[in-house]
């Protein structure tokens, strides 16, 4: 199962970057294949294309302020969840969205 | 024949002090009288007195008439009339823009520990904790407005003469004080004459005393209260002030009335405090033995107060505009006064004390960092000279210069003797200033600089005409010829003054080689004067001239032949080069030091002074500019001379260069195109020779014995303005409690990341710090942090190489063995060594 994520929080420079590190870490674990984008004090980086959106069967958007480029998810299932549980709890995110898309 | 006009008055305000004193100010240009004349309520006015103006009652609106009368009345009424009707608005709206005071900024901590605390503004920085004195205010309206038989009048002609004997004996005294005083102390003394001398405070108490059948202290304390408020109505920060010194006027009157019981002046200070007050008038502080007062709490004292000014001056912190302090702190308090940050704790419990005990030492070490630097040589790391000075307007503050490390004086500007008097300084008078400043300089070189005034600072005793471009105008040394008198009297007290220590001259202004002719010409008959009436005085004095117009950079190898030195004004060269007004916000963009056309101009300057063998300085407001300081090396300046707060920073930097990288550097930046690219050229220059790395061993701490949130965030702050990364810690630390508002930087795992983005901060810098015992985070989270990884990051939008490292920190905190590695570390050098390698 194929899934995208995004990162971010008001500041920019510690907790997106920890958060992507630990949803793609876990996820590694987990034998998920994830792709999480960043977008922090640098701007957008590792930029989902909309071949990547189209194919995964999910968006998690871990965040602490409103995201750029939003409308790229219309029609998509999304998981919302705050970038401090996605540090913590990347686990329980993942297991849960895994459940809920029935993979 | 008189002329007369009528107008409108235009400011919605009405004319309350600020204005008046632009109308009095405006009408010295005029030596006939000026009546203004309210034809709504039918008052008159002398536009040469302020209170009179303000007592006026003129409103938004009022159709008012002026009657000028005597010499030039027609000239001057076009003149005053323009004035009154367009100049007079746009003044007021400006002052009106000026900006406010500072405010209080509360440590986290005083609120937490919901502690009893003042605030104010910060008026002058620094911290003192102690003991509370309390000084009563200086009038005491019961006993003087009691009605009983001690205060009914025997009879008020009796009383009025009273009254003109006190005004008398206080300007006698005054007048006496005038010639011992100087500085500061003697700009409070003119304004207190200025007041006892003016006729509608005179008038006012006579007219009291008619009216209320009281006797004279009584008016005198009345007429006093009327025109302090209305003074206190100004919305002029300056006006509101001059409150202060007219009650202080009362005071005098009233002691030698003797209607006064016990007041501060009587006050002793027999061990040290902290003084609070309502407010302290200048002769009171003076009266207090000073190196006994720990510190100042003022209730209603303005920033450009003297007393606050004379605070500054002796690093006595301050604060002022604290609401009731005097019926909040009866005396005998505890407190610790915060003056960087305009707080007052009251009876601090014993964490905010541990707080301020901490922020005391950094202050203590900052201070004496701050005197290393003051005590550096004049000096490149490779050895070359370079004499960093002082900038001064007034003698008394020189001690501070020498303490902040000067080398010298590169400019004394003596405008501020002209000021604000009706007379003209005589020879004598400025003789003794300047022998004071040459014998207290104690051999260092001193640049006096003659009287630089012109039509935009109009001075009462010279009448200079206002002129619709005074920058370009009667200015500098051209006003000399015709008023020779005053250029002479100063040439020869500078002249005689030299013999008792190093002092050379500076002209302004000059543009043509024939000027200085002309000056050179003059200099040698004065020193002849001087010869021929046996006075003592240094014949070979060396003269210099400011290089602020253009003319004088591109034939400098001309006036070389003919001057010593040249120092160079840059406002006004900037000004004039870029035909640009700096006051003016919509062309202030041209105001560049960078540019390359302004750095051509100045190379080629001091390379033909240089073969001439004549020495160039600076003494602009661009010297201060720690961050300028390899550009000007790189010039060739031979001096600089800043105000004298920015010399321990400069001498920092100065210390660093190497000739060669500096000479590089200016080699580029002349070939550049704009002043954008030289910024960019310095920036690189910062990078390459002074790069701070992101993290070293002053910013870890192995074994912090930080108890509290509060705390570690201080030891952050703390341990990053030691090393120089950031402006504030004071607004750094403020910064980090924002960033946690939002939410809790801990994020499991004992790890807790304080962080943020913050103009207070310089370069980007990683804080790591390990705590002796673990502090609860007070967030969501139970558990409690043992280690601490801190970003600070400067503010703006261009990211910096080093600022795109630190999200690859960030991951890799997420992994326990680096975590882990973290704590086990024993030294700070494992710790740096794990980070490097983590953002590499």
């Amino acid at each position: 199962m194929k899934l995208v994520a995004v990162t971010a929080c008001p500041t920019g420079i510690a907790h997106t970057y920890m958060a992507a590190e630990q949803l793609e870490r876990v996820a590694r674990k987990m034998g998920l294949s994830i792709k999480v984008e960043t977008q922090g004090a640098m701007g957008i980086e590792n930029e989902l294309d909309p071949d990547e959106i189209r194919e995964a069967a999910a968006v998690i958007l871990a965040t602490g302020i409103p995201i750029q480029k939003s409308e790229r998810f219309e029609g998509k299932k999304i998981f919302e969840f705050s970038v401090q549980e996605a540090i913590k709890n990347a686990e329980g995110i993942l297991q849960k969205v895994k459940e809920q898309i029935g993979g | 024949m008189a002329v007369e006009f009528t107008f409108d008055f235009p400011l919605p305000l009405g004319l309350h002090a600020r204005p008046a004193a632009f109308i009095q100010e405006q009408s010295q240009n005029f030596k006939g009288e000026i009546i203004f004349e309210n034809l709504r309520n039918g008052r008159k006015a002398e536009a040469r007195s302020i209170l009179s103006l303000i007592t006026s009652d003129t409103q938004f609106g009022d159709t008012c008439r002026v009657i000028i009368s005597g010499e030039g009345e027609k000239d001057f009424a076009a003149a005053f009339q323009r004035f009154l009707e367009e100049d007079l608005k746009q003044k007021e709206e400006r002052a009106v823009q000026a900006a406010p005071a500072g405010t209080a900024l509360v440590p986290r901590l005083v609120l937490k520990e919901k502690e009893v605390y003042l605030t104010g503004q910060p008026a002058s920085p620094g911290l003192a904790s102690g003991q509370v004195f309390l000084l009563r205010a200086g009038l005491d309206e019961e006993s003087l407005l009691a009605d009983d038989e001690n205060n009914s009048p025997v009879s008020i002609q009796a009383e009025k003469e009273a009254f003109l004997l006190a005004l008398e004996e206080v300007r006698k005294g005054l007048e006496k004080q005038l010639l011992e005083k100087a500085g500061v102390e003697r700009n409070i003394v003119q304004a207190h004459l200025s007041i006892v001398t003016d006729q509608a405070f005179r008038s006012r108490v006579e007219e009291i005393m008619e009216k209320e059948k009281c006797k004279a202290r009584q008016a005198v304390y009345l007429a006093a209260k009327e025109f302090s408020q209305l003074l206190l109505e100004a919305r002029s920060q300056y006006l509101r002030e001059r409150a202060a010194d007219i009650q202080d006027v009362a005071r005098q009157l009233l002691d030698s009335l003797g209607g006064r019981k016990e007041t501060a002046s009587t006050v002793v200070l027999n061990q040290p405090a902290i003084i609070v007050a309502e407010d302290l008038f200048p002769s009171e502080f003076l009266n207090l033995r000073t190196e006994l007062i720990k510190g100042l709490i003022l209730e209603k004292a303005g920033q450009t107060s003297h007393t606050l000014i004379m605070a500054r001056s002796q690093s006595i912190p301050a604060v002022t505009g604290v609401d009731q302090a005097s019926r909040l702190l009866p005396g005998g308090e505890k407190v610790i006064l915060d003056g960087t940050r305009g707080v007052v704790v009251i009876s601090p419990g014993e964490k905010v004390s541990r707080y301020y005990q901490k922020e005391m030492e950094v202050e203590r070490l900052l201070l004496q960092r701050r005197q290393e630097q003051a005590s550096l040589p004049g000096r490149t790391a490779d050895g070359r000279r370079v004499e960093i000075a002082a900038n001064i307007a007034r003698p008394e503050e020189l001690d501070k210069a020498w303490r902040d490390g000067a080398e010298g004086v590169g400019i004394l500007r003596t405008e501020l003797l002209l000021y604000g008097r009706p007379t003209l300084p005589d020879e004598e008078e400025q003789f003794l200033l300047y022998k004071k400043v040459a014998e207290e300089a104690e051999g260092r070189p001193v640049i006096i600089r003659t009287f630089d005034i012109g039509g935009d600072k109009p001075i009462p005793a010279i009448n200079l005409p206002s002129e619709p471009n005074p920058f370009l105008g009667y200015r500098g040394i051209r006003i000399y010829q015709e008023n020779y008198e005053l250029f002479r009297h100063q040439i020869r007290a500078i002249l005689r003054a030299a013999f008792y220590g190093q002092l050379k001259i500076m002209f302004p202004m000059v543009s043509l080689v024939e000027e200085v002719d002309w000056l050179k010409e003059k200099l040698a008959e004065l020193a002849g004067e001087l010869e021929a009436e046996g006075l003592p005085f240094r014949e070979k004095i060396e003269t210099g001239i400011m290089l602020e117009v253009p003319s004088v950079a591109l034939l400098a190898d001309k006036f070389a032949a003919e001057v010593d030195f040249f120092s160079v004004g840059s406002n006004d060269l900037i000004q004039y080069f870029f035909a640009a007004d700096r006051s003016n916000p919509k062309v202030r963009y041209l105001h560049q030091p960078l540019n390359p056309a302004l750095l051509r101009l100045l190379a080629g300057a001091i390379s033909r002074a240089h073969e001439a063998g004549r020495w160039v300085g600076l003494c602009g407001e661009m010297a201060g500019d720690s961050r300028l300081t390899p550009v000007f090396v790189g010039l060739g300046f031979d001096e600089l001379s800043m105000s004298s707060g920015f010399i321990p920073e400069v001498k920092a930097v100065l210390a660093r260069l190497k000739m060669a990288d500096c000479q590089q550097l200016v080699e580029e930046a002349l070939n550049s195109s704009t002043a954008a690219e030289n910024d960019e050229h310095l920036q690189r220059f910062y990078q390459l020779h002074f790069s701070q790395d992101i993290i070293d061993e002053q910013l870890v701490n192995l074994e912090a014995d930080s108890r509290s949130k509060a705390e570690v965030l201080q030891e952050i702050a703390l341990r990053l303005e030691l090393s120089g990364r950031v402006e504030s810690r004071a607004r750094f630390e403020q910064a980090l409690w924002k960033r946690e508002d939002d939410v809790a930087t801990d994020i499991g795992f004992g790890l807790a990341i304080p962080h943020c983005q913050s103009e207070a901060v310089r370069t980007p810098s990683i804080v790591v710090l390990k705590l002796k015992q673990p502090v609860d985070w007070e967030s969501k989270e139970d558990q409690p942090v043992d280690l601490i990884v801190s970003l600070a990051i400067p503010a703006g939008k261009k990211v910096t190489q080093q600022l795109q490292l630190l999200p690859r920190l960030s991951r890799k905190l997420i992994y326990e063995e680096f975590r882990q590695a973290l704590r086990q570390a024993t030294e700070a050098g494992q710790i740096i060594a794990l980070i490097k390698e983590a953002i590499a």
